[in-house]
């Protein structure tokens, strides 16, 4: 499958600005730098929804912005349907869509119809295409009813559909979102969601790029991602690529009958995660790999408890975030 | 075409802004017709002679409506471009615009458009008010004032931009804004002759555009002269707008330059 955008080695470091205080006291002190990105590689395949899932600062902005032609990278080189950021701005503008999750960026004034309006014009579209174009999103995205009240009197959920409505208006084959449920509640979120994977992506066949902190929305939505630490990518791929191979121990759910708490070792530890009829669920961490789960069922039984049920639970994200913390973000290698 | 159609999107966007607040432009009205009588009565009570140098024979109430007015103006044209822009930056709206293809020249062109507008009526507006109260205005020399006004505004322009660019990468602290209108209003003859002043202070008014603007739209406009007679200050207006313009608009591509390297395109 092509690639539609694609980054190699790219890396941005913002010089932070001396107060002239700071100059003053200390003249020939070298100005801070601040690595935003560092050597970024991805590539983001045509039709795919793309995740990138990371903290907040983890670089996930300044990416999306550099794709966006808003940053420029300070090394290395961005291509978004095959035009550089740095070289060919307009084209990549013309081939991306960028939602942002600030509800400001409109009018707040003008109606949602008037916002689209003005923005179809500044993405080149003529005056009746634009209001043909205005009128089409405004129903795609449901907001017919108050199209054509003032923009201040709207939903947090309307604001962000109208910000996806803008960013559809030159119809992109690429959209990126940043953050895109990040002022909504659950189920204004789960709308979202749902009409980015379904509309968008299932039946427009946009290419997605969405940045979020949210393991949940990047689990649902996401076929690949890319997991970002202070401006590292520390793993990419498929969730299952991501989860994989994570170093540490494996986690079991075992239901064991006769057996008030699992014996102690240092391979192992477990704790009870509920009592059920007659047995007890133990949600337990093993180390991985050499005898320690044989070894422990060896124990469990040799008590004279049964074990009436053992699932293995998938490593998820939660884990890579978890490790991350744990690690300084340094620990799970990409 | 198409850049003329982006430009009307932005003026039909500011007038809807605009006429949502459905009383600031009528009580922009009153401000100058207060404004008017005030000077009116101040003039009565400078009255100088008409034969001071420097007025050339117009009575200091007409001088002094057209100072104002056209201060008006170029103020407008000098602050028009970076406080829009940062106006736009503190809304949010910068960003929207600058992902758009539409060049951030074009957006910051696009988006002081308005201002020139109702600038260009508030003027109307000075000259009518004073017209009222006795300024004597010669309409013959409307079509010459419109050749001064556009080689004012293409001057001053050049100023704005450059002031632009200040607001994109400092942020704050837009010094030519300050600077110009200030020293326009203290040497520029707004509201006395520079001939008026310590000789060598007159001279200093030479380097300003306001002054060779003012002079040229008091000759036609309040004078009846003809263009020939403002051919000295046309020449000097084209030679500001040569020097200031271009670097303007250097200034301007450095500093969308710097802040795209920065990141600070839309930091405010």
């Amino acid at each position: 499958m092509s690639s539609v955008v694609r980054t190699d080695s790219l890396s941005k470091v913002y010089i932070k600005r001396r107060s002239l205080r700071e100059m003053a006291l200390h003249p020939f002190a070298p100005a801070e730098r601040i690595t935003a990105l560092h050597d970024v590689s991805l590539e983001v395949r045509r039709g795919e929804i793309f995740g990138l899932l990371g903290p907040n600062g983890a670089g996930k902005t300044t990416l999306l912005k550099i794709l966006a032609c808003l940053v420029l990278p300070t090394r290395g080189r961005a291509l978004v349907d095959g035009a550089d950021v740095g070289e060919a701005d307009r084209r990549v503008k013309q081939s991306i869509g960028f939602v942002t999750s600030d509800e400001r960026s409109f009018y707040w004034r003008l109606t949602g119809r008037e916002n689209l309006e003005f923005f179809a014009r500044l993405y080149g579209l003529g005056r009746v295409d634009g209001h043909r174009r205005t009128s089409e999103l405004i129903g795609d995205m449901e907001l017919g009813e108050v199209a054509d009240r003032q923009f201040m009197s709207y939903s947090s959920g309307m604001k962000q559909r109208m910000s996806i409505a803008r960013a559809l208006l030159h119809d992109p084959p690429i959209l990126c979102l940043d953050e895109p449920t990040r002022s909504l509640d659950p189920i204004a979120a789960k709308h979202l969601r749902s009409f980015v994977a379904r509309r968008l992506h299932g039946q427009a066949g946009k290419t997605i790029l969405l940045a979020t902190h949210n393991l949940q929305e990047a689990e649902e939505m996401c076929a690949r991602l890319a997991v970002l630490e202070r401006g590292r990518v520390l793993r990419q791929g498929t969730i299952a690529e991501v989860t994989s191979g994570l170093p540490g121990r494996d986690v079991y759910l075992l239901v064991i009958r006769g057996l008030d708490a699992i014996p102690r070792d240092a391979r192992w530890s477990g704790q009870v995660e509920r009592s059920e009829a007659g047995a007890i669920r133990f949600e337990v961490r093993v180390d991985r790999g050499g005898e320690a789960l044989s070894d422990l069922f060896r124990t469990i039984l040799a008590g004279g408890a049964s074990i009436a049920a053992c699932t293995r639970r998938e490593p998820s994200l939660q884990d890579v975030f978890d490790l991350m913390e744990s690690t300084g973000g340094s620990g799970a290698p990409a | 075409m198409k850049i003329a159609g982006i430009l009307t999107a932005f003026i039909r966007r500011d007038f809807l802004i605009e006429v949502s607040y459905r009383t600031s432009f009528i009580l922009q009205l009153f401000g100058i017709f207060f404004l008017i009588i005030i000077w009116k009565f101040i003039s009565g009570v400078i009255n100088p002679e008409a034969d001071t140098p420097g007025l050339e024979g117009v009575d200091y109430f007409s001088y002094v409506v057209l100072g104002l007015a056209f201060f008006h103006y170029l103020s407008a044209t000098i602050t028009a471009f970076s406080s829009k822009v940062r106006n736009e930056q503190m809304t949010g709206t910068l960003e929207a615009m600058l992902v758009t293809p539409t060049s951030a020249g074009t957006v910051v062109l696009g988006s002081s458009l308005w201002i020139f507008l109702r600038t260009t009526i508030t003027v109307v507006g000075y000259l009518a008010v004073g017209f009222l109260f006795g300024v004597g205005l010669h309409p013959e020399g409307l079509l010459s004032g419109l050749l001064v006004l556009i080689m004012t505004v293409l001057a001053f322009s050049g100023i704005g931009i450059l002031s632009v660019s200040f607001v994109l990468y400092l942020k704050q602290g837009d010094p030519i804004t300050l600077l110009v209108a200030n020293i326009s209003a203290l040497l520029g003859g707004v509201f006395y002759p520079p001939e008026s002043m310590y000789p060598w202070v007159a001279r200093l008014s030479a380097f300003l555009p306001i002054t060779h603007a003012l002079r040229a739209f008091r000759r036609v406009l309040l004078q009846g002269s003809g263009l020939a007679s403002i051919l000295p200050e046309l020449a000097a207006l084209a030679a500001f707008t040569a020097v200031l313009l271009p670097l303007g608009i250097l200034a301007f591509r450095i500093a969308v330059r710097k802040a795209r390297q920065e990141g600070s395109l839309i930091q405010y």
